[in-house]
């Protein structure tokens, strides 16, 4: 059974006459690591948000099986809890919430869903921080409050520790890659690389090839106008590297 | 108990000036002549003044005149109810190593105190007691701060004082502990309070106070309460006040504060019950490079109706003050926040910073919020902002995708909305006991 | 700053208001004194339906109620002799004439004055774009391209014209969103109104010209009182201007006028004020009282009122424009620069009452003040509890040159609907030295300096104004500047 089956999606926004995905048709595999690449204004992104459970967008029609069960049916938190995990593109600042009481619920309360035995103070401030020294994440950043006045590149390199932390089932990251340097770039693919594995599958949405560079995937897709036109190897992100999307739109088009 | 029923066939002023010409010269004497010689001029104020009405800009969103139009009792001599310590325990603050007073209705009692070791020269008592042993201090500084010019309630309070707390730290004295009152009422009457209290910290004094107001009882009181602080040069006052009296109890809370050059005054309330509770802080800082803080934070619930009415006085150039009020309001409760920074001519280089920010979580929660700037000097940085909302939505969302439940997540905002009030808090036994309590309460929020 | 750039401030300063004159013209006056009888005298004087001298005697009589029972409105931040009621003019037209046929009517002088001012009042020599109606004292002289708006539907016309030709109208929307039971001056001016501006866009009409009335007081001892009414059907879209000026005078006289606005769905009223009444002399003498109330109604879904003014007139200004935003979706602006100088005193800002789902308001109030002069923010904002998805912002921002002078703000926020957003924000400050030397480093002079960094801190407020006016508007804000350095 496939880890994350989507199927004929079909997404507009609420109250709103606006269509964004119009029939995505996906298959990931667990250990698995697929990239969908596109414009800006191609959907890429919102289907991240309707993976996630974001409730302004309106699923219209078709349907998103996780572990074969329907994905749409839960609630944020569950699908956290049953392991679907999000890399914000805009990780959002939290004033006054700690990074360590904030990501002491979370894990908790993704263990307690799990089965797992809640972790004590001693024992979650262990694993922080080997999570921390793994990820090569800056220590005193875990004293701070949630993404508050953190740099652009921090703030992505704090996502990509929480998925550490969090050991989802399936990793999304929506754009993690944008408005970063390169040496910020290189930080978080090989967080990313020192967290594949055979039971965890990954959804990479980027809009430039250059991640693809350090993070290789075994599956990439083309998005435009909310739907995906195009599949193929880790061949296909350099082929789009080079000629650009119009290519893809114009065969597209004609295929059409 | 002597006490003295207010005669509610009457329109209320006159009750109270009744019951101050039958009392006059009996109950009411005994204490301080510096303090007793306002009693004259504090009433006949008041009877020209008359009690607030909505009709006044100060309370135009507080109508406290129905709260007071009530058949209290005024207890005016002195009975000590029969408490013991396990009376107390409940409200004592966990890890709070403290000189300890507790007032009973106002009044010190000695038996249920526990002051321990004091630096030399420093006095923690009641001030009825201070009126005695003290007569300089409380001649110089009783009466100085908490006008009754324009506050009907400070001349109420004046003319019928009897007792509170008093502090005095001489000059150049560290108070290492904090100094604890713990304010309890305890009747099965209806009784209306006016406790009085002066704390006076002189030139390089540093000492902590921290009130804590509770009840023993679901009797109705009206608590009328005015403390006059004074910060000497290079002198440092933190005062802190919990204001916890339960649903039956209203409360006009003053606080008056004068600052001399270099000092710092810091004030912080927490306000988690109370019926109509209306905190007025005046701070007033006549001198040079002092620095002046205060700090609010109101979790209501029910139909609460907290009211915090501050004003900041500049008169002397070279200050700074900081002031952060912050309310969440669940299901009728009602905040109003009424702030007024003041900076007179010729007050020069003042950087004077004001804010309040409310939460409203419900369709019957209300807030009026009115941050004022006056400003009559030119080399300032002064500002103010307020702002009204609901919890951010897209915080919620971050928090559920990492495994969040909705109702952690909203606990988790709230707190953390709260936090920036209660990290002004220095004592860390008291920042813990606040954070509690706020915890608790969020958590029954959405229970 | 040497002597002589100080001496040569001093003498821009006492030359600085320069629509201080006056024409010496023949005025027909009502007696002194305000009763039924002059009520009756003025409605007669304009020829009046029966139905509005009734209404201007509910007014009287409600307005006397209030003053006998001791309710005048003293609770704003200003400091001023009431005004004498009873010693006051409520009625002057200037050479005897309560109205005009047409502009070869107009006498001489009055032409004249208007051209003086900068308003011609012959089409062919006025600014391209803009209609104008010009008011002397209690009489409109002329209305220009009255008939190029005629052909889009568009009425613009004086207040006494469009009583007589649209009474159904006029009786319609007439103190519906300002009742003379509203305050006093409301009261005061219901009664007494004069000349005023009257201006109706038909369903889906986007008025063709920026439309703009010019107010001008003349004549001594009288007070002015117009009265000004623009109803937007559903669709349509106005710009409207006023302008006012007044002779330099000893005594203080008196200006209190109402203006109303009504909004129809998807309609947008933009109205802007450029107010420079004589703000009487260096020792505080003299001067206009500006005691006015204004207010809008977004009646319809989707409708927008948009406020802007720039105040730099008046000895004391008092007035709250403000939009009752009861259409779901409306939008209320108000955009603001007060500039006190002298013995001038400004208490004035906005309401902004949210009645409608997802109504949005924006407040942006610059005040400047100078001198010994007093400028203080009163502003409102209420949100009903149905009012969901109600957004505010404001900004108050407040410049004192000098340490002579006072800055206020007093903002009101009121809100019992959990999904309202409101966010205010309020700064007191002077010109940053660094600013200043940023700028002589530069090679610019202390008064060109200013100029430019108070331009700034107005451009927000100033660059909402119709682009016929905000060169108007810029230049009068560097005259006031001038004198107020040091």
């Amino acid at each position: 059974m496939a880890l994350l089956e989507i199927k004929n999606l079909h997404v507009g926004v609420e109250d709103e006459d606006i269509k964004i995905l119009n029939g995505v048709d996906l298959t990931l595999d667990t250990g698995d690591l697929h990239a969908i690449m596109g414009p800006n204004g191609s959907g890429k992104s919102t289907l991240a948000a309707v993976l996630a459970g974001r409730e302004e967008y309106e699923v219209l029609d078709g349907e998103i099986l996780y572990d074969g069960e329907d994905l749409l049916e839960l609630e944020p938190e569950e699908r956290a809890e049953a392991g679907v995990f999000l890399a914000f593109q805009y990780p959002v600042e939290l004033p006054g919430v700690s990074m360590t009481n904030f990501l002491k619920e979370a894990v908790n309360s993704v263990r307690e869903a799990r089965g797992q035995d809640e972790l004590g103070s001693a024992d979650f401030l262990q694993y922080m921080r080997e999570r921390a020294d793994m990820m090569g994440l800056n220590a005193d950043l875990t004293k701070r409050s949630v993404n508050e006045g953190f740099s652009g590149g921090e703030k992505k390199r704090n996502e990509i520790f929480q998925l550490a932390m969090l050991e989802p089932k399936l990793a999304i990251l929506d754009e993690t890659d944008s408005g970063l340097d390169i040496d910020a770039l290189k930080n978080v693919a090989d967080g990313v690389n020192k967290l594949r594995s055979e039971d965890r599958g990954f959804l990479i949405i980027t809009h430039y090839q250059r991640i693809l560079d350090y993070i290789v995937p075994d599956h990439v897709h083309v998005m435009l106008d909310g739907k995906i036109v195009r599949t193929g190897d880790k061949d296909l992100a350099l082929e789009l590297e080079e000629h650009g999307y119009d290519w893809v739109r114009e065969e597209a088009a004609a295929a059409a | 108990m002597s006490t003295t029923a207010l005669d509610t066939s009457v329109r209320p002023e006159d009750r109270f000036i009744s019951a101050f010409e039958v009392n006059h010269g009996e109950a009411l004497n005994g204490t301080n002549a510096s303090i007793s010689k306002q009693r004259t001029d504090a009433i006949e104020r008041f009877a020209e003044l008359g009690i607030p009405t909505n009709n006044l800009e100060a309370w135009k969103y507080t109508d406290i005149s129905s709260v007071i139009d009530r058949p209290y009792t005024l207890p005016l001599a002195p009975e000590r109810p029969s408490l013991d310590t396990d009376d107390i325990a409940p409200f004592l603050i966990d890890d709070l190593d403290a000189h300890r007073v507790v007032l009973i209705n106002g009044r010190v009692d000695e038996v249920l105190s526990d002051i321990g070791d004091l630096p030399d020269g420093v006095v923690v008592s009641s001030l009825a007691q201070a009126g005695s042993t003290h007569p300089d201090v409380v001649e110089e500084h009783y009466g100085k701060y908490a006008d009754f010019e324009d506050e009907a309630l400070t001349a109420l309070n004046t003319a019928f004082v009897q007792d509170g707390a008093f502090v005095y730290v001489p000059s150049g004295t560290v108070v290492e502990k904090p100094i604890f009152f713990l304010h309890l009422t305890a009747t099965e009457q209806d009784l209306l309070l006016q406790p009085r209290h002066l704390f006076v910290a002189e030139d390089g004094a540093i000492a902590r106070i921290v009130e804590a107001q509770h009840s023993l009882s679901d009797a109705q009181t009206f608590t009328n309460t005015v403390s006059e602080s004074f910060v000497g040069e290079k002198a440092n006052l933190e005062h802190y006040l919990i204001q916890d009296q339960g649903p039956s109890a209203s409360q006009v809370h003053t606080r008056a504060a004068q600052q001399k050059d270099d000092s710092v005054y810091t004030t912080i309330s927490a306000t988690f019950t109370g019926e109509v509770v209306r905190n007025n802080v005046t701070i007033e800082a006549d001198g040079s490079f002092c620095e002046s803080n205060f700090y609010g934070l109101v979790v209501g619930k029910d139909d609460m109706h907290v009211d915090n009415h501050t004003f900041m006085g500049h008169v002397q150039p070279d200050c700074s003050s900081n002031e952060l009020y912050k309310h969440v309001l669940n299901d009728e409760s009602t905040g109003v926040f009424n702030g007024k920074v003041f900076v007179s001519r010729g007050s020069q280089r003042i950087d004077a910073y004001q804010q309040n920010d409310t939460l409203v979580l419900t369709k019957d929660a209300e807030i009026y919020t009115k941050p004022e700037l006056e400003i009559y000097a030119d080399d300032v940085v002064c500002s103010h902002g307020a702002t009204t909302g609901q919890i951010d939505e897209e915080s919620l969302f971050y928090l559920r995708s990492r495994g969040l439940s909705k109702r952690r997540a909203r606990i988790l905002m709230l707190q953390a909305f709260a936090q920036e009030v209660i990290d002004e808090i220095q004592l860390d036994s008291l920042e813990e006991h606040v954070a509690e309590r706020v915890r608790t309460r969020f958590s029954s929020y959405f229970a | 700053m040497s002597t002589s750039e100080t001496e040569y401030l001093k003498g821009k300063a006492s030359e600085e208001y320069k629509h201080g004159w006056y024409t010496d013209i023949e005025s027909e006056k009502a007696p002194r004194g305000l009763s039924e009888d002059i009520v009756r005298y003025i409605s007669k004087r304009k020829d009046e339906p029966e139905w509005l001298t009734e209404w201007r005697l509910k007014a009287y009589r409600y307005f006397k109620q209030l003053i006998d029972s001791g309710h005048y409105p003293d609770w704003a931040h200003l400091d001023y002799e009431r005004p004498d009621f009873e010693n006051m003019r409520y009625f002057a037209a200037p050479n005897g004439q309560a109205q005009y046929e047409s502009l070869d009517d107009v006498p001489d002088e009055i032409l004249e004055t208007f051209e003086r001012l900068g308003i011609p009042l012959e089409e062919q020599k006025a600014l391209t774009g803009v209609a104008v109606d010009a008011v002397m004292d209690s009489v409109s002289v002329a209305t220009t391209f009255k008939e190029k708006l005629r052909e889009k539907g568009v009425i613009f016309k004086s207040f006494g014209e469009a009583a007589k030709d649209h009474p159904e109208l006029v009786r319609q929307h007439l103190g519906s969103v300002v009742p003379y039971t509203d305050n006093l001056y409301a009261a005061l001016n219901s009664a007494v109104f004069s000349d005023g501006s009257f201006v109706y866009v038909p369903e889906g009409v986007t008025c063709p010209m920026e439309l703009s009335t010019y107010f001008r007081i003349n004549e001594a001892g009288t007070g002015q009182f117009e009265r000004t009414l623009i109803v937007a059907e559903p669709g349509a879209y106005v710009s409207y201007l006023e302008g006012c000026t007044a002779p330099m005078r000893k005594e203080n006289q008196l200006h209190a006028a109402v203006v109303e606005l009504i909004a129809h769905e998807d309609s947008e009223i933009k109205y802007s004020t450029i107010q420079n009444w004589y703000p009487g002399d260096e020792d505080g003498n003299g001067g206009i009282y500006n005691l006015v109330t204004k207010r809008g109604i977004c009646k319809g879904d989707n409708s927008k009122i948009s406020w802007t003014q720039l105040e730099t007139g008046s000895a004391v200004t008092q007035k709250y424009p403000s939009v009752i935003l009861a259409g779901d979706n409306s939008v209320g602006e108000f955009y603001s620069v007060a500039f006190t100088k002298g013995h001038q005193q400004a208490d004035t800002g906005t309401k902004m009452q949210h009645i409608g789902k997802n109504t949005k308001s924006t407040i942006i109030s610059k005040g400047i003040s100078a001198d010994v002069a007093d400028n203080s923010y009163r502003g409102l904002v209420k949100v009903s509890a149905n009012a969901d998805g109600a957004r505010n912002f404001s900004q108050c921002d407040s410049m004192l040159l000098g340490p002579d002078c006072g800055a206020h703000t007093y903002p009101y926020i009121e809100s019992n609907n959990p999904t309202a957003q409101i966010e205010h924000e309020a700064t007191t400050s002077k010109v940053g030295d660094d600013q200043m030397f940023y700028c002589h480093q530069r090679g610019l002079g202390e008064e060109e300096a200013l100029k430019l960094i108070v331009n700034g801190f107005c451009q927000e407020v100033l660059q909402e104004l119709p682009m016929e006016f905000a060169v108007e508007a810029k230049e009068l804000l560097d005259i006031e500047l001038e004198g107020s350095v040091g």
